[in-house]
């Protein structure tokens, strides 16, 4: 039977913009926080067998993160890609996502990483899980497939928490749970040998383009400022016994260590 | 740069980029200091396909084109010039001739275990009187029933104290009027075949270097690769292919010494501001950047050359001149920018200073190479 796993990846920018956003393949790559995920999927399905499927929303460039899914050893792979979905935001991202991923049903799961390198809402997953109406656990640490439920636990605060969730059901995986396998050359060279990529665009997932685009979102990003952190050294007077008193009294007052 | 590298090759070098950070970064310093061969990470390196970068799929091998090969040993070298070493070596100067020469039963032999790092490779050409002069080669095997017997000393060997399945250039059946070199396989374990002392070398010191000697070594005939007589053909070809490796090396380790050279210029503090804001230093770090990039160019040229079919003798030997030269001016330099520290084993720029060196020395010195490029250049 084995298990159908979709991971939803995202390609991201790789250097912070400067004035216009400019998406090249030369800038972006695959989400480092999507690499666990994949792993977690991958790892999934040498256990119990199956079929993992990647699905993104974004422009041609997302392309080269989608072949590095491939070549870490997924099995098919999805672009959402369409003119008026420019400018979308968490909820139209969610809302085509989750209509790309109704398209997909049945599957067991849906992974996501628990945020994007360059966005950095941690919104997409949750939101997208509501739009589907399937169970949702975020930051999960370990799953374990049980027949026909997953055991899965997950970190809040100083807790592990464990849930048992039945299927279909969606995750986000904590950054640090699982360590991303390494790709093989041999891997690297077959995910380019052929363009398998499977597109799809507004029409094929049935939406009107009010829904989605910078007409489908609620929200809008003003305007983006690099902060300039300025870092100020100070050097504490006095013996070695009173500048270790003194530092340990800052470090303290400013919570930085102490109960 | 990037605009001719296609996005396989952008992929091909984040994966070996962060293989290299995390497996081959952390004990480059250390295994240069003891001189240690690491297995544990050539073991990784075998699974991922490190030894059989441009090998057939049928043979286990990972078929990728050259510009990804001059990538990997770029990046492995960044990381470990031994290793980089070790992998180009292995890959163009004692796999890609057996692929190229070997018959079918000779690949289906020895290629398989080359391919996933389990038998590591060698290519025996040099001894103490034949070097850049092939002709001067003194190993001999004679036919005898269904062997040659082998009796051959072959010095600075690369890979030579690991090495299981080694290229012996020799010269078969030698008389008053024959005196055709050739090639024939030897496997390790063979009665008479002698690994000898490792050469404490200067630097490239995690990488076996060693002489290996045969001593009435009978090795049977089949083991002979290509025809008897074929022996400098197969020596050219793999040695064109071999420059480029070598070439891919020598940018790695230049560029590990410039990334080396910016960091501390950031961070050294003189006259009240980081070395990097002095004119003296930027000129250094300029001459730095622009001699690894026109290396990079030079090299991905020939490399794609070679994948188009095209001939690229002269652009590989004018790769491994200028980049074998470049990496000596850049790892001087990046000593020169740490100062005192750079000369100290507590940085490792005196490490790529050590490594650069020989770079322009094997595979061709860099007065070979002239006289090579003169050739073509002046047209005969």
């Amino acid at each position: 039977m084995g298990l159908d796993i979709v991971v939803c990846i995202k390609s991201v920018i790789l250097t912070a913009p400067e004035e216009q956003m400019l998406r090249t393949e030369d800038t972006s790559e695959l989400n480092p926080f999507d690499r666990p995920v994949l792993e977690a999927a991958l790892r999934l399905k040498e256990l119990h067998g199956g079929r993992v499927t990647v699905i993104s929303m974004g422009p041609e460039a997302s392309l080269s993160a989608l072949s590095e899914a491939r070549a870490m050893g997924v099995d098919r792979e999805i672009l959402i890609s369409d003119p008026a979905l420019v400018g979308s935001d968490t909820l139209a991202t969610s809302t085509a996502l989750g209509a790309g991923l109704r398209k997909l049903v049945p599957f067991d799961l849906v992974l996501f990483g628990v945020r994007t390198a360059d966005s950095d809402t941690g919104q997409v997953g949750p939101q997208t899980s509501v739009q589907l109406g399937i169970p949702f656990i975020s930051m999960v640490k370990s799953l374990e497939w049980q027949k026909d439920v997953f055991r899965v636990e997950r970190v809040a605060d100083h807790f592990l928490e464990e849930y048992e969730v039945a299927t279909p059901a969606a995750f986000t995986i904590h950054p640090g749970a699982f360590q991303p396998r390494d790709m093989g050359l041999s891997g690297i060279g077959r995910a380019f040998e052929s363009e398998r990529v499977e597109r799809w665009n507004l029409a094929d997932l049935g939406l009107m383009p009010e829904r989605v685009g910078d007409a489908g979102s609620p929200t809008r990003v003003l305007s983006m400022k690099r902060i300039k952190e300025t870092k100020k050294c100070e050097f504490l007077k006095g013996n070695a016994r009173e500048q270790a008193d003194e530092l340990m009294k800052r470090l303290s007052d400013s919570g930085a260590i102490g109960a | 740069m990037d605009s001719i590298l296609s996005e396989k090759h952008r992929i091909v070098r984040r994966s070996v980029r962060s293989f290299c950070e995390r497996e081959i970064r952390p004990i480059a310093g250390e295994i240069d200091r003891e001189a240690r061969f690491p297995w544990e990470v050539v073991e990784k390196m075998g699974k991922l396909g490190y030894f059989g970068i441009q090998a057939p799929r049928e043979l286990g091998g990972a078929d990728l084109d050259s510009i990804s090969y001059a990538i990997i040993v770029e990046e492995i070298s960044r990381a470990s010039g031994s290793l980089g070493l070790c992998v180009t070596v292995h890959n163009s100067v004692a796999l890609y001739p057996i692929l190229v020469f070997g018959s079918q039963a000779q690949k289906e032999k020895w290629a398989p275990p080359l391919v996933r790092g389990e038998k590591i490779g060698a290519f025996c050409l040099t001894e103490p009187n034949a070097g850049s002069d092939a002709s001067g080669i003194e190993a001999t095997a004679v036919s005898d029933g269904d062997a040659y017997v082998v009796n051959a000393n072959k010095v600075f060997v690369t890979n030579g104290g690991v090495a299981d399945i080694c290229l012996l250039f020799l010269k078969t059946n030698p008389s008053a009027d024959r005196n055709e070199i050739s090639v024939v396989v030897a496997e390790r374990g063979t009665p008479g075949f002698v690994v000898g002392d490792l050469e404490d070398l200067c630097g490239m010191r995690a990488n076996p270097v060693s002489s290996i000697r045969l001593y009435d070594c009978r090795l049977p005939l089949h083991n002979l690769l290509g025809c008897e007589g074929a022996g400098l053909k197969i020596g050219l070809t793999a040695l064109d292919t071999g420059r480029m490796g070598i070439a891919a090396q020598a940018l790695g380790i230049a560029q590990a010494a410039l990334e080396e050279g910016i960091l501390y210029a950031r961070q050294r503090r003189q006259f009240g501001v980081p070395i990097s804001k002095h004119q003296a230093i930027q000129m250094m770090i300029a001459d730095m950047g622009t001699l690894v990039e026109a290396s990079r160019l030079m090299i991905y040229r020939a490399a794609a050359l070679k994948d188009s079919g095209k001939r690229f003798s002269q652009e590989s030997a004018m790769a491994k001149l200028f980049a074998s030269e470049a990496c000596g001016k850049v790892t001087d330099l990046a000593v020169q920018i740490h100062g005192g520290y750079g000369y100290s084993k507590s940085y490792p720029v005196e490490r790529y200073y050590r490594d650069a060196r020989v770079t322009r020395i094997y595979e061709g010195s860099s007065e070979v190479h002239r006289m090579v490029i003169a050739r073509g250049v002046l047209g005969k």
